[in-house]
């Protein structure tokens, strides 16, 4: 079975949000609920102040602390799946602990007040046990596994686009977006980032794209002392994060 | 039986009919909002995740878990002085128990559902899978304890055997709650290994001003109705014991303070300096909450009287409520790995909903302890005459 992993190349990202666009339209996501972000961080001061970005997608760890804390195994690391961590929303209880577990901030409860107005789960009211219930919805529904729209009292997250690559050919090295043959099982983000800064692959194959990039060209874990050990890599300046600093809104 | 005891009274009554409305009123209000926008009613974030519902379960379990290692006292370690307070203190630790689940069980995305998907998930890696384990044994192990001591079977070998085991269920789990948030080292404002400890000695000043509060409210405050060996208690041991345990925990919030500011990491050092510290309500609490009934539990004249015994309860209600909403939102407001997009602190405050199951909670405290005080004899202890009587002042209790 494949391990899937994702680089991610910050020479290459413009911060554009391409990325977190195709996501929420891919998965249904409500609002400023981005399963998929890019993160600005500002350092230094002038006259060397700087702006970087990094986009952040759920890192999928391999020790996923996430998975540790969680009292029902809802949520769960499927090695059967490429090594993806999920969420079964049959399953989870709403106790939020995996929100506070979690170092990467990427899981959401989505059952909270409105992050961007207007309020879309009062403009489109969940049906049929949906937080919300808009017009337009994927095809795809996997409560087992997170895919869909969330219930009410769950939390979700990135699951790689499950629902896409799991129908790519078994033993497939790279999903990569400029194969016809391939670009259907490619995650929504990946497959739509225009300057081609995310790539897709199996990290357990010793011949993937993936693994060229990140041995030759130096791929980073983020925050890595954590030691969840993230099946997501970085390449290029800038893959650090700025300890937090207060700033006042002047 | 002759009782001096006001709870059996009207006055009880009262207070029951009273503290029923209030816990109808505020479950029904936090029902109504939760029904018509579920949790948004509440404020909680990605950032804060965990607010007000959560600390007011922390306070009230760990007040409970302090209750029954106050039980432990006369119950395991003999100490037969405080026998007279054995019963009420596992009846306290039963109820302000329930209390803080009905808080946590309105916090919940889907409670119900835990019932079958802890015990069917099974995962032992997770604190929060003890939680529910170790505090469904307490429950067990007080309910049992209570049930010999009705019985009056104060010293047989079995009840010494389930205050022994209930002992060390209410230091498991108070100490497993403790690493729930203390096993997090993505939380560097939690964590610590020795934050057990601080649960256990802060939960013991909690609960050994519950238990002040509520045996003067059984008497309407007025130490001349207790029986003689309860009386003895409170103006001898007990108060000593009290003045103690809030020296220990104002020693240990200082350490854990001096830590933070001391070190570089923001994680820690602005969660107490830009937002503990910069807070008036916990000056308010930590000085007048916790330092300033220790200061008046020092004085030998004071520390035994009534009204100061019983302002200090209350003051200390207040000090360590305070002390675990901050404990709680200190470890999640200093954004984790948001960017730009959380550029300072995270602001929260608890909403109109929160408060009202912070009062459902402790209403349903008052209820559940009116009743107990109506139904129970939850001053009876081994010392006492079957009829009830007191003993002439002085005398000592016998096993
Ligand atoms: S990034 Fe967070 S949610 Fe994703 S696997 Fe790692 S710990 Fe879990
Ligand atoms: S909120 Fe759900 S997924 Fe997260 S730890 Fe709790 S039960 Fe598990």
């Amino acid at each position: 079975m494949a391990k899937w992993g994702m680089v991610i190349d910050l020479d290459k990202c413009t911060g554009c949000q391409a990325c977190t666009t195709a996501c929420s339209m891919e998965n249904n996501t409500l609002p400023g609920e981005n399963w998929q972000d890019v993160l600005y961080y500002h350092e230094g001061e002038y006259p060397s102040a700087q702006m970087k970005w990094l986009p952040r997608p759920c890192m999928q760890c391999e020790e996923p602390s996430c998975v540790h804390v969680c009292p029902t195994r809802a949520t769960y690391k499927d090695d059967e799946a490429g090594g993806i961590v999920f969420i079964d929303w049959n399953k989870c209880i709403g106790c939020k602990y995996c929100m506070i577990a979690c170092p990467y901030g990427v899981r959401f409860y989505a059952d909270e007040q409105p992050l961007v107005e207007p309020d879309l789960k009062a403009a489109f009211p969940g049906e049929d046990g949906q937080l919300w219930s808009p017009p337009y919805q994927g095809p795809q529904e996997d409560w087992s596994r997170g895919i869909g729209i969330q219930p009410k009292g769950v939390v979700s997250k990135c699951t790689f686009c499950h629902h896409k690559v799991s129908q790519a050919p078994a033993g497939t090295p790279d999903l990569d977006e400029d194969d016809p043959d391939l670009k259907e099982y490619v995650p929504a983000c990946v497959r739509t980032c225009p300057p081609k800064a995310r790539y897709f692959g199996d990290l357990d194959n010793p011949e993937s794209n993936v693994n060229k990039l990140i041995g030759n060209k130096r791929g980073v874990r983020l925050k890595d002392e954590t030691g969840n050990r993230p099946q997501v890599y970085y390449l290029g300046a800038g893959a650090n994060i700025p300890a937090f600093q207060r700033r006042q809104r002047s | 039986m002759t009782d001096n005891n006001v709870m059996k009274g009207s006055a009880g009554t009262g207070l029951l009919v009273l503290s029923l409305l209030v816990m109808v009123a505020g479950f029904g209000y936090a029902a109504m909002n939760m029904a018509a926008h579920g949790h948004a009613a509440f404020n909680t974030d990605a950032n804060v995740a965990w607010g007000q519902p959560i600390s007011t379960y922390l306070y009230f379990a760990l007040a409970s878990s302090g209750l029954g290692l106050l039980a432990a006292v006369p119950l395991v370690f003999k100490v037969k002085e405080y026998y007279p307070v054995a019963k009420r203190c596992i009846f306290l630790a039963f109820i302000i128990l329930i209390s803080g689940m009905a808080v946590l069980a309105m916090e919940l995305g889907h409670t119900f559902r835990m019932i079958w998907a802890l015990p069917f998930g099974m995962q032992v890696q997770s604190a929060m899978f003890w939680m529910g384990v170790l505090y469904a044994l307490d429950l067990l192990f007080l309910l049992w304890k209570f049930q010999r001591m009705e019985g009056r079977d104060w010293d047989s070998k079995t009840t010494l055997q389930i205050g022994i085991a209930s002992f060390l269920g209410v230091l498991l789990a108070s100490g497993n709650l403790a690493l729930i948030f203390g096993m997090m080292s993505m939380r560097p404002f939690w964590f610590d290994p020795s934050l057990p400890i601080y649960f256990y000695l802060t939960g013991i000043a909690s609960g050994m001003a519950a238990l002040v509060f509520y045996t003067y409210l059984a008497y309407g405050f007025d130490r001349g109705k207790m029986p003689a060996a309860l009386r003895q208690l409170m103006e001898g041991g007990l108060p000593k014991l009290f003045v103690t345990l809030l020296g220990i925990t104002f020693l240990f919030i200082m350490v854990r303070m001096i830590t933070g500011l001391y070190a570089n990491a923001p994680e820690i050092n602005l969660v107490w300096s830009d937002y503990i510290l910069a807070s008036p309500v916990y000056h308010i609490s930590l000085w007048g909450g916790i330092l300033l009934p220790f200061l008046l539990l020092l004085s030998p004249t004071l520390r035994v009287q009534p009204a100061v015994q019983v302002a200090c309860a209350v003051l200390v209600f207040g000090g360590l409520f305070a002390e675990r909403y901050f404990f709680v939102v200190g470890g999640q407001v200093i954004p984790l790995f948001k960017g730009t997009w959380a550029w300072d602190i995270s602001q929260y405050a608890p909403s109109a909903t929160e408060w009202s199951l912070t009062f459902m909670g402790a209403a349903m405290i008052f209820v559940l302890y009116v009743l107990g005080e109506k139904m129970f004899n939850l001053s009876d202890s081994p010392a006492d005459t079957p009829s009830g009587a007191s003993q002439p002042a002085g005398a000592k209790a016998t096993a």
